[in-house]
Formats: C-alpha cells, structure tokens, sequence
C-alpha cells in the first residue's frame, strides 16, 4: 500500500473574480519509506500540493489517500487528529514558538496527541541530541542559529513518530553549507527510520540528493524521475553526504 | 508555564489590562464588603424586629430614635391584649452623643435596657464572651457589645461613665459611672454597638436627658421609651399591632412586616450597589481584556497556524486563549481583592465607630471566581476567532 496516494488532485482559487488553477488533476503515488523532492517554479503548485498531502487544505476536487485511508471523508477534527498521529512538518521559517524552550517546541505536538508526557520527553532529549543539540535542550529560539532552529523544527516534526515527513522548503532560509548539513541529517534519519519523506524545494542540487524528483509545472505534473539516489539509495546517500559516510 | 510566557512577553499591555481588572475588583471588594456588613446589620434587625411588635408613644415614631417616652403604666394594658405572650419595656439613650456625624454610615453607640426576654422569644440571640449578664437588679453595671468594647478598649471589671460627655458638653450634662460587667459575643448587627444596663439605670439616664421643662416634674423610674411586645405561639404579629392599637389608644404599635420591608428596601439598594460596581468592574475589565486578547491572537496567527497544522485541534485553541484571558482574570483579581482587603482593614481599624466593612468567605470566592469568568468570558471572543483560523493562511501569514 503506498504511503500516499494523490488522485486527479486539483486546486482551484478565486482571487479578484479570476480563477486560479494552484493544481490541475494531479495524480501520483509515494511508497512507504521514499525520500521525494517536489520541484518547480514559484507558482507551479507546490505548496497546494504540500499542503492538500498534509491535510491542511480541502482540495477542489480528486481525493488524498494516506495510508490507504481516504482523507476527503475525514472531519475537521479527524484530520486534525490524522496530521497529529501521522503527519510531522517542516517549514521554511522554522516556526518555533518563542516562548518555548528547544525541548519544549520538540515536545508541542505531543500536547494535542495525547501522548505519555514522560516517554515524550526522553524521546525528545533523544531526538534533539541525534541533531546535535543535547546541549541546548533549555535554549530558546532567538538563541539558537538558522540551522540550529531548523534542526529543533525537524526533532519537532519526528517527536509523533509519524509514518510521513512534509517539509515546506526546510532549507530555504538557510545558507548552502547548511542546507546540505540538513538534507543531511534528514536521510539519515530517513535510512535509519524508513519515514516517508517529501520535500518541497527549488533547489535542483539538493533535489538530485532524494531519491526521486517529481516535477510540477502549472499546477500539472511535468516529470516523476528516479534519481541515483533513487536508484541505489544507500551507496547514492553515503556519496552524497560524505559526513555520514561511516555510518550504516 | 506557556500562558504566563506569553503574558509577560507583552509585559506593559498585560499590565494595563491586569490593571483594568485590579480596579474593577477591588471597587466589587470595598463596595461588596460595605454591603455585606450592611447585610448583615439588616438581617440582625429583620431577626430581632421581625419577631416582635415596637410599641411606643403614639406621638413618637420608632423612626426618630431616641427622645420619644411612654407612661411605664401603659404597660399593664398592652400585656392584657389577647394573643401577648410577653412585653418588655424598654428604655434607651445615646451612648455617645459627641460622636454623631451625618456620615456615620453604622448603628450609633446606644445605652438600652437589657430585655430577659429576648433569649426566649427572638431569633436573634445574644451571647456573652466574657464576664456576666446585666440583670433587672443591677445597678451601675452594663454589658458591652463587641465594637464598643473595643473602641474604648474596656475589659470586664473597667469602668466607664455614660452617656460619653461629648467635647461640647452642655454645663448640666450629667454622666455616671459603670463598672463592665460582661462583654458580648460579636453579632455583626445593632448589639455590636450597645450598651446594656438593667431599665432602672436605663430610666436614670433617660431621666437625666429629659428637657429641662420636664426635668424634675416626672419620675423617672416611671417613663420607658417603649415596650417589645412577643406573640404566643401561632399569632399574627401585624393583627396584633392592630389589635394593640386598638385596644390602647395612646400608643402605636408598629406592625413588624412594615419595619422589615423597609430594612428589605435598604439592603436593595446595597444590591443594587454591588451590582453596578460589578458592571463597572465588567466594562473596565472586561472591554481590556478583550482588545488585549484580540490583539494577541492578530500577533500570533502564525503560532496558531503551527498549532492547528501539528495536530491542535479547535477546542485546544479555544482552551489555550481562554486559559491566558482567565489567568489575567486571576491575577487581576487576586490583587484588587487583596488591596480591596487591606483599605477594609485600614478603615476598620482606624474608624473608631465599630466596623463599616464585611469581607466575608462568599465575597472572596465572588470576588475572585467573578474576576476568572470574567477574564475567561473576555477571552471567549478572541478565541473563537483563533480557533477558526484557516491553519494554511496563518501559516503563511506575515
């Protein structure tokens, strides 16, 4: 059964009595367990995309299949509870609370979940130390850098154990050297978790470092391709990302 | 811990909206407490007159206080009216005359005889805290209520000259001494104030008032300010008034259902009182709390997007900004009730005619559960509005 599985999706705005076609029929499935970039240019639907996947929109028309699970006949409040026991997002601005400590934002979908507190909390120190920031559990988002708060959003979107990761160009407002160390860290955890993995992006480098490229174009799908990665995704990962080259 | 964060992130507009409710709490606390006491004050007088008929000189009102005298003879005739279980003259004086101010918002200081018959007939009961009781033999001996006891600082065995010579004493004022037998238990209403000595020493000091023209022309010892008339068992107190009066002519019987409507008139009014400090404390509070709450959640709709995108559903919203507009309730009216408090016991204390405020557990509880539903309520709007958010326009909000 595919992870996701998106049918004639489409998406149409109203703006200024003009009709907006964000998606036209969008059809495609992701397996469980690929790591996928969604590219293309500013406009071309992949955002209504993201966000149609991940639940946050109701398409025009066509139907989102999670898990087998069709998403269209699903309430407010069972959609709710879908992205909250599923779904873990990545946004382009972090968007951490700053309030809230390092710990404390990994911890917050845990807050509408239900979840045991306590175990939480120690999979929460876990995560935060596998993105190397054991040491600034108690910080808060204005002390942390770019990369730094990215890595606590990316802890944030693991802390529910979901089956499916949606990152809104998570290495969008950062700098080159840091996007890489992102993208990173996101296959490893992706090779060690098997979680299902789909990334928005505009940056074809980063992109070519997935394991497929879907290609959207005005709101159509204009190419699915399998990239080496894809390919031989393990020995492409460890090329790739010559830091975790040691690593199994 | 998130909501006390959030609250001391905008730390000026929290404080000006806590201020708002400070306000408003404490007026609720001050008036609130003014209009306990006198709650209670009143419900010691629908007791005390609710349970029996005031008779006095049909040229007198029960109204004028004191001043009006009736013949100790017209007794006998008001015990002979069928359906009178007991009647007790009584005989009363200004304890303090000095001390009368147009502003004296309690009962005066008075000197009453004592009645025997209260205890048996009245619900409103009077306790002794120390000492003994004042009986129909003493002489130069008195009981004291709890607030005059205590504004002249007298023990039982110290002694005290009544009326209290006031500064501007007349020279034929004249007062005698009386050694504090007992002091009485609080009662929160007129016996506070009182002054009980048996009626023949009521009578003396009654005599002594009296207007130079009748001053040596009457006996003393056989005039009283009125008599408490006490039913049997199942008569109608007002038929009885009716009955006195028409059966002794020369007195009014005032019908008790009248002296309570009036008292229920005034306690109305200190009502009317707390419930208008209330809706002040309802606006001021209320109105702040809202813009402020209004404005957060224009601050935070892109939190809210997060929120609502990583699982929150509406009632967690709803919850979270209701919870932080309650809180501010809280604080606000933690605060106006403890200032509201310590201006009530700085008063109290330093008022010197007894007690003029009543903080009573009912009036905290009121006081801060009002504040926290009213903050809550307040928070109710803006909630509302967060909860409905669309999660994708506040995600990407700017």
């Amino acid at each position: 059964m595919p992870a996701m599985r998106l049918e004639g999706l489409t998406k149409h705005y109203t703006r200024a009595s003009q009709v907006i076609r964000a998606l036209d029929g969008i059809s495609l499935e992701i397996e469980q367990g690929e790591f996928v970039a969604v590219v293309g240019r500013s406009g071309s639907g992949k955002t209504s995309m993201l966000d149609c996947a991940g639940l946050l929109m109701r398409p025009t028309a066509g139907r989102v299949l999670l898990d087998g699970v069709d998403t269209g006949a699903l309430s407010e409040r069972g959609r709710a509870e879908l992205r909250s026991r599923r779904i873990g997002f990545i946004f382009q601005e972090f968007n951490l609370l700053p309030t809230l400590s390092a710990m404390e934002n990994v911890l917050l979908p845990l807050r509408y979940s239900g979840a045991d507190p306590r175990a939480g909390r120690r999979r929460a120190e876990q995560l935060l130390e596998e993105m190397g920031l054991g040491g600034r559990t108690s910080h808060r988002p204005a002390e942390l850098s770019g990369g730094q708060q990215q890595r606590v959003a990316i802890a944030r979107s693991l802390i529910g154990e979901p089956t499916l990761v949606l990152g809104d160009e998570p290495m969008g407002e950062v700098d080159t050297e840091t996007a890489e160390m992102l993208l990173a860290l996101m296959r490893r955890i992706h090779r060690e978790s098997r979680v299902t993995f789909l990334i928005v992006t505009h940056d074809l480098d980063l992109a070519a470092k997935t394991d497929r490229i879907i290609h959207l174009r005005d709101g159509h799908l204009a190419g699915d391709d399998r990239t080496e990665c894809g390919i031989a995704p393990v020995a492409a990962a460890r090329a790739a990302t010559p830091a975790l080259a040691g690593r199994s | 811990m998130e909501i006390f964060r959030n609250l001391w992130r905008r730390k000026l507009r929290s404080t000006l909206t806590v201020t708002g409710i400070v306000m408003g709490i404490f007026a609720l606390t001050t008036m609130g407490a003014m209009a306990e006491h006198f709650d209670a004050l009143l419900d010691g007088g629908m007791a005390y007159y609710g349970s029996n008929i005031q008779v006095t000189d049909a040229n007198a009102s029960i109204a004028s206080g004191f001043g009006g005298y009736m013949s100790l003879s017209t007794l006998a005739r008001i015990e002979r009216v069928p359906g009178v279980a007991a009647a007790t003259p009584f005989a009363n004086e200004s304890a303090d005359p000095g001390a009368l101010s147009v502003v004296n918002m309690g009962i005066p200081d008075f000197i009453s005889s004592i009645d025997p018959n209260l205890d048996r007939y009245s619900p409103l009961k009077i306790t002794l805290a120390r000492g003994r009781w004042v009986t129909d033999a003493s002489r130069g001996e008195v009981d004291l209520g709890s607030a005059f006891a205590l504004e002249f600082h007298l023990q039982v065995g110290d002694s005290i000259a009544l009326p209290v010579r006031p500064a501007d004493a007349q020279p034929d004022f004249v007062n005698h001494r009386f050694t504090v037998a007992g002091i009485l238990d609080p009662t929160l209403t007129a016996p506070d104030s009182a002054a009980y000595v048996s009626l023949h020493d009521a009578q003396m000091l009654v005599g002594d008032s009296l207007p130079s023209g009748l001053a040596g022309h009457v006996d003393p010892y056989q005039i009283i300010s009125g008599v408490a008339v006490y039913a049997k068992p199942g008569v109608n107190l007002d038929a009885l008034a009716e009955r006195i009066n028409a059966a002794v002519p020369t007195v009014e019987a005032i019908k008790p259902s009248t002296l309570v409507g009036a008292m229920k008139s005034g306690a109305a009014v200190f009502t009317v009182i707390t419930t208008a400090t209330a809706l002040l404390a309802l606006i001021i509070g209320g109105l702040s709390v809202v813009n402020t709450m209004l404005m957060s959640v224009t601050e935070r709709v892109r939190e809210i997007g997060l929120k609502k995108a990583i699982g929150a559903r509406t009632r967690h919203i709803l919850t979270e900004f209701i919870a932080e507009a309650a809180l501010m309730g809280l604080i606000g009216g933690v605060v106006g009730y403890l200032l509201g408090l310590a201006l009530t016991t700085v008063l109290d204390a330093g008022g010197g005619t007894g007690a003029l405020f009543l903080v009573t557990p009912g009036l905290t509880a009121l006081a801060i559960g009002f504040a926290v539903a009213l903050g809550a309520a307040a928070g109710l709007l803006p909630a509302v509005r967060a909860a409905r958010l669309d999660p994708v326009a506040a995600l990407r909000a700017q």
